[in-house]
C-alpha cells in the first residue's frame, strides 16, 4: 500500500532535502520527541536559527514528518511501499532508517490515544453477613459487596473510576454462568474462522 | 420492648373497653395493620363506620400509638409472648391480647419485608449481558485486528435502574470469572459452617 502525500504536505517537507543529513536526522528526532511528549517553541526557533530559515518552516517540516511516521505506522507499510511513498520526496537514507526503527513504537504510541469506552482493571470482592439496620434489627442476609475499577484513556490521562455493587448469592451465580457462556463464545468455529480470515 | 409515654397511653385506652367497645377494637387493630402495608397514605382510613362513635381525638391517639408499638415489635423480630406481655401490662385483656396477636402474626412477615427495604444501599447487580467483538480498526491506527468483549451490568438503586458498561479483553474475562468463582466458592464455605 502506497501512502499518498497531498501537495501541501510535500511542500512542506521540500527543505529537508536541501539541507544535510544530520540535521535531517535531527528533525526525524524531534518529530519523534513531539509523539511521545510534546514539542516546545524553543527547540524550533534552536533549529531555526542554526539553519537561517523562518520559524515556520522547521515547524512545519517536524509536523510534516511527524504526519509521515504516524500514516506510516497507522497503515502498517511495509519497507518498500514506504520508500516507493517517499521517493517523490527525495530524502535520503537516515530518516527511513529512523522511521522504520521506531515503527512499532510510534503504533504504540497511538494505539493509547484516547478510547471513549471505560475499560475492566481490576475487581475485588467481599463477602458479607447483614445483620441489622436502622429499620429491621435481628437480620441474616448474605451479600456479596464488589468493586470494579474500571479505566478510561490512555497513560498519562488515565480516569480511574471505581463502582461499589452489591449483589446477592444466586444472582452471583447467575453472573458466572452467564460470563462462562461468554468465554466460550470465543472458542466456537464460527470465530475462530472469523478471526482467522480477517487479517 | 420500650415504648414512649405518648404511645403507652395510646394504647391503655385502646385496652379500654369503656373506650373501644367489642366492635371498634377489632376495627382499630385492622385499619392499624393496613395502614401500614398499604402503599399510599389513605387520609380516610380511620372513616370506618365501627369506629364512628369513638371519641375522634382518643381514636388518633391509640392509632398512632398502636401503629408505633407494631413497628417496633417487627423491628425487634418480638414473638408472640413478648407481644402478650407488652399488651398485657398495659392492661389487655386476654381477649383483646388474643386478637392482635393473631393479627400480628399474620402480617409480621410481610411487615418485616417492608422495613427490611427501607434503608441505603449500594446498587444491586441484577443482570449482565455482553457481546464479542472483533476490533479491526479506528481512526488512529489501521489493522488492529483484536477481538474484545463489550460487558454490560444491569444495576439497580432503588428502583432505578443504571447500566455499567466496560470492555475487556478475553484474558481479563477469564480473570474477572475466576475472582466471581472465588467469591462463589467462599459462599458455599460459610453457607456449611
Amino acid at each position: 500500500m502506497l501512502l499518498v502525500l497531498s501537495e501541501d504536505h510535500k511542500e512542506h517537507l521540500a527543505f529537508l532535502p536541501k539541507v544535510d543529513a544530520a540535521v535531517v536526522g535531527e528533525f526525524g528526532r524531534i518529530a519523534l520527541e513531539f509523539l511521545r511528549r510534546g514539542t516546545s517553541p524553543k527547540i524550533y526557533e534552536g533549529a531555526a536559527r542554526k539553519l537561517c530559515v523562518p520559524v515556520e518552516m522547521v515547524q512545519r517540516g517536524v509536523e510534516g514528518l511527524m504526519f509521515l511516521m504516524t500514516e506510516s505506522s497507522k497503515h502498517m507499510i511495509s519497507e518498500v511501499d514506504f520508500l516507493d511513498s517517499v521517493l517523490v520526496l527525495g530524502f535520503v537514507e537516515e530518516l527511513n532508517q529512523i522511521l522504520l526503527q521506531h515503527h512499532s513504537e510510534i503504533r504504540s504510541v497511538l494505539s493509547l490515544l484516547p478510547s471513549n469506552l471505560p475499560a475492566y482493571h481490576n475487581m475485588e470482592w467481599r463477602l458479607d453477613v447483614q445483620l441489622a439496620s436502622r429499620s429491621v434489627r435481628q437480620q441474616v442476609i448474605p451479600m456479596l459487596s464488589l468493586r470494579l475499577l474500571l479505566m478510561r484513556g490512555c497513560d498519562s490521562c488515565t480516569d480511574h473510576s471505581s463502582r461499589v455493587l452489591q449483589t446477592d448469592p444466586s444472582t452471583l451465580l447467575h453472573l458466572i454462568s452467564t460470563l462462562e457462556a461468554a468465554l466460550v463464545a470465543m472458542k466456537t468455529s464460527h470465530t475462530r474462522r472469523i478471526l482467522r480470515n480477517i487479517k | 420492648m420500650e415504648l414512649s409515654e405518648s404511645v403507652q397511653r395510646g394504647l391503655q385506652s385502646l385496652a379500654d373497653p369503656s373506650t373501644f367497645d367489642q366492635t371498634s377494637f377489632p376495627a382499630l387493630v385492622d385499619v392499624s395493620f393496613r395502614s401500614l402495608l398499604s402503599s399510599h397514605g389513605d387520609p380516610g382510613v380511620l372513616d370506618q363506620p365501627e369506629l364512628k362513635q369513638v371519641d375522634q381525638v382518643l381514636l388518633k391517639q391509640s392509632h398512632t400509638a398502636a401503629t408505633t408499638f407494631i413497628l417496633e415489635a417487627v423491628k425487634q423480630n418480638a414473638d408472640k409472648s413478648s407481644v402478650s406481655s407488652s399488651l398485657e401490662e398495659l392492661t389487655f385483656s386476654a381477649e383483646r391480647i388474643e386478637i392482635f396477636c393473631s393479627t400480628y402474626q399474620k402480617h409480621k412477615k410481610e411487615l418485616q419485608h417492608l422495613l427490611a427495604s427501607i434503608g441505603r444501599q449500594p446498587p444491586q447487580i441484577n443482570d449482565v449481558s455482553w457481546r464479542l467483538q472483533y476490533h479491526m480498526k479506528n481512526g488512529q491506527v489501521d489493522k488492529v485486528n483484536e477481538p474484545f468483549y463489550m460487558i454490560s451490568l444491569n444495576t439497580e438503586n432503588k428502583g432505578t435502574p443504571e447500566d455499567i458498561n466496560f470492555t475487556c479483553t478475553m484474558e481479563q474475562l477469564q480473570d474477572l470469572v475466576g475472582k466471581l468463582k472465588d467469591a462463589a466458592k467462599s459462599v458455599e464455605k460459610a453457607s456449611q459452617m
